[in-house]
């Protein structure tokens, strides 16, 4: 990327002023709630280390790291094939991809909720033999799953087409099959951009909070906790919970954001 | 060999139809025509890239359409080299062992080998992206060939490369060519290259296969007016055939007569091409030729061509160009409006029947 000096260019100079209002909003916000959480030092201290707090914020990422795992394992191979074909109804199988992503959260949330209750379609059979999803782990990781589908699956997607087929072409005239093709020349090359949609599917999995309750109110993840200390105990109680969130959210995805510049990066000048 | 038996490919916009061609084995053939002709989708049929809608591709007289490329030992080279941008040049190379599941030693010795070769040992460690043009296209070449190939395909494997190290590729093929017994495919819409290197090749315009054959008789027997013209035959005319002996035709073009060594029976519509460098201008009368075309005509531009050629078009009733030395151009004094008798020997025209009669 070419060097430019900010400070000489006067269209970047006004982008970067209105582009910081929305940066402003955002840090205002923060900086609000920090110095609100901060001159109550021995309260935060104390909500910090209740147990049913750490152990929420935990069950939440590790949900959540849980869905982007099966995400991972079902969707890259939807990816590519949506990249790399085209078939009759392909555009019907994109809009299906994308429905989580335009539904209401409650919508999204009754759909996963009638499908994996004990009496529902996938959800009875289980049950039966001792698998329950309705205030379960499970019900979480699925109702996460489902919700940040499309931000994992159109992410990886586009990683496979930024890879020129003449590349897997070439790679199968050398006696690769279309898997060896995939597994020692796509993914290595699209490896970014799995790693990007898995962050921000993870962040959405994480965000989640109408589609997990509708099917599992507990365990808690840290959305339904904040709301009920929020009904039951009030705004500082909750607002010390958002603010610990917050740090742990931020200092994960910045670790991740750095460590993204480690992942398949390559020269792509040939 | 490789056969292609009236093959029909449908790729979005561009089709290829019933395209029939013969590869024998040990040839350099060259796939030749214009650029967006369809010459790339043949190389892709030939490494079972694509699935023929019709027809099927023989190779060594069996039916490939269903046998997957990996399995085909055929190996394509593109225009654009397409290294793999995340392995060093030495991983680039053994791609193709590695997937073959070679030993590991036997992978680092032909490596070895084809480094050497190449003139490339020095760039082992090195990212495609770090390398110039003419070192991609070496690296893709010896990648090529280190799944020891029977058939090597070249996609324009020279159009990015500048002129000497064109050269030096060139050599390389030609000495690959002459060692290895392969049987190599270039595409190309550089007629140059087709002389020095093709001993057979075929013209493919429009998705459409207009000849194949031994690369002489391609290029001094057209049997279309797109190949000749493809072939850098300058000068294209319509006419009719008139009375003439049986191995001599007179073609009326615009009232005159142009006499032509061609066999074809009076009354048809033909085309008759010829190439300028054909064309002998004299100036002044009296100058006994043998030529059986002796037309007077008149100068209308004379265009150097920036090397030691000059191109003259003239006016004879039709249009003719010739081309001449430059030097003959300046002693001769050939300026626009200047009367010179134009001579054209009856056995370089080349009579070519309409395609609509044919």
């Amino acid at each position: 990327m070419a060097q430019i000096p900010v400070l000489r260019d006067r269209c970047l100079i006004s982008f970067s002023l209105l582009g910081g209002l929305i940066l402003a909003l955002t840090v205002l916000a923060l900086m609000n709630m920090t110095v609100r959480e901060l001159s109550d030092i021995p309260h935060l201290l104390r909500v910090a280390a209740d147990s049913k707090v750490i152990d929420s914020i935990i069950l939440t990422m590790a949900a959540g790291a849980n869905a982007i795992v099966i995400l991972m394992i079902l969707g890259i191979p939807l990816a590519y094939v949506l990249a790399r074909t085209d078939f009759r109804g392909k555009r019907i199988v994109e809009t299906i991809v994308d429905i989580p992503l335009m539904l209401p959260h409650t919508v999204a949330g009754i759909l996963v909720y009638i499908l994996f209750m004990k009496r529902g379609l996938i959800g009875g059979p289980l049950y039966d033999i001792g698998f329950s999803f309705e205030d379960a782990y499970p019900g979480i990781v699925v109702a996460m799953l489902f919700v940040s589908s499309p931000y994992f699956i159109n992410s990886a997607r586009e990683g496979f087409e930024k890879v020129p087929v003449h590349l897997e072409n070439v790679a199968r005239t050398l006696g690769a099959s279309r898997f060896s093709a995939f597994l020692h020349v796509v993914l290595p090359l699209s490896a970014r951009y799995i790693y990007n949609g898995a962050i921000f599917s993870w962040g959405r999995a994480i965000g989640e909070f109408a589609a997990i309750i509708m099917i599992a109110y507990y365990p808690m993840v840290i959305s339904t906790l904040l709301y009920y200390r929020f009904t039951t105990g009030g705004l500082k109680e909750s607002s010390t919970i958002a603010f610990i969130m917050i740090i742990a959210c931020f200092s994960v995805f910045l670790v991740l954001r750095y460590l993204s510049h480690f992942i398949g990066r390559h020269d792509d000048r040939v | 060999m490789i056969e292609f038996r009236h093959l029909s490919l449908t790729l979005g916009e561009f089709a290829l139809r019933d395209v029939s061609l013969t590869i024998n084995r040990g040839d350099y053939y060259f796939i030749i025509g214009p650029s967006g002709a369809g010459k790339t989708v043949i190389l892709e049929a030939i490494a079972g890239l694509h699935f023929p809608d019709k027809g099927e591709v023989l190779i060594n007289g069996s039916n490939t359409t269903l046998i997957p490329p990996e399995k085909r030992r055929i190996s394509l080279v593109y225009q654009d080299y397409s290294l793999f941008p995340h392995m060093v040049v030495e991983k680039n190379i053994g791609f193709g062992m590695k997937m073959q599941k070679r030993p590991r030693d036997e992978i680092d010795r032909r490596v070895d080998e084809l480094l050497m070769q190449f003139g490339i040992s020095h760039l082992r460690n090195r990212y495609p992206g770090t390398l110039s043009g003419g070192e991609q296209q070496r690296v893709a070449i010896a990648r090529a060939l280190a799944s020891d190939p029977e058939i090597l395909l070249l996609d324009e494997p020279f159009a990015a490369l500048d002129p000497i190290t064109r050269e030096q590729i060139i050599a390389d093929l030609l000495r690959i060519h002459r060692e290895e017994h392969l049987t190599i495919v270039q595409v190309t819409h550089a007629r140059e290259e087709i002389l020095r290197m093709a001993n057979r090749c075929a013209v493919i315009i429009d998705g459409v296969r207009m000849q194949e054959g031994p690369v002489d008789s391609v290029f001094e027997t057209p049997e279309s007016t797109a190949v000749a013209r493809f072939i850098g035959m300058e000068n294209i005319l319509s006419g009719v055939v008139g009375a003439g002996t049986s191995s001599l035709a007179s073609i009326e073009i615009e009232g005159m007569s142009v006499i032509a060594v061609s066999k074809v029976s009076p009354g048809k519509d033909v085309s008759i091409a010829f190439r300028a460098a054909d064309v002998t201008l004299h100036v002044g009368d009296g100058h006994a030729s043998s030529a059986q075309n002796r037309f007077t005509a008149t100068i209308t531009a004379v265009i150097p061509l920036g090397g030691p050629l000059t191109q003259v078009h003239l006016n004879a009733g039709f249009p003719i160009i010739a081309l001449v030395t430059s030097r003959s151009a300046e002693d001769l004094a050939l300026s626009p409006g200047m009367d010179v008798v134009a001579a054209i020997k009856a056995s370089v025209i080349r009579v070519i029947e309409n395609e609509s009669s044919r």
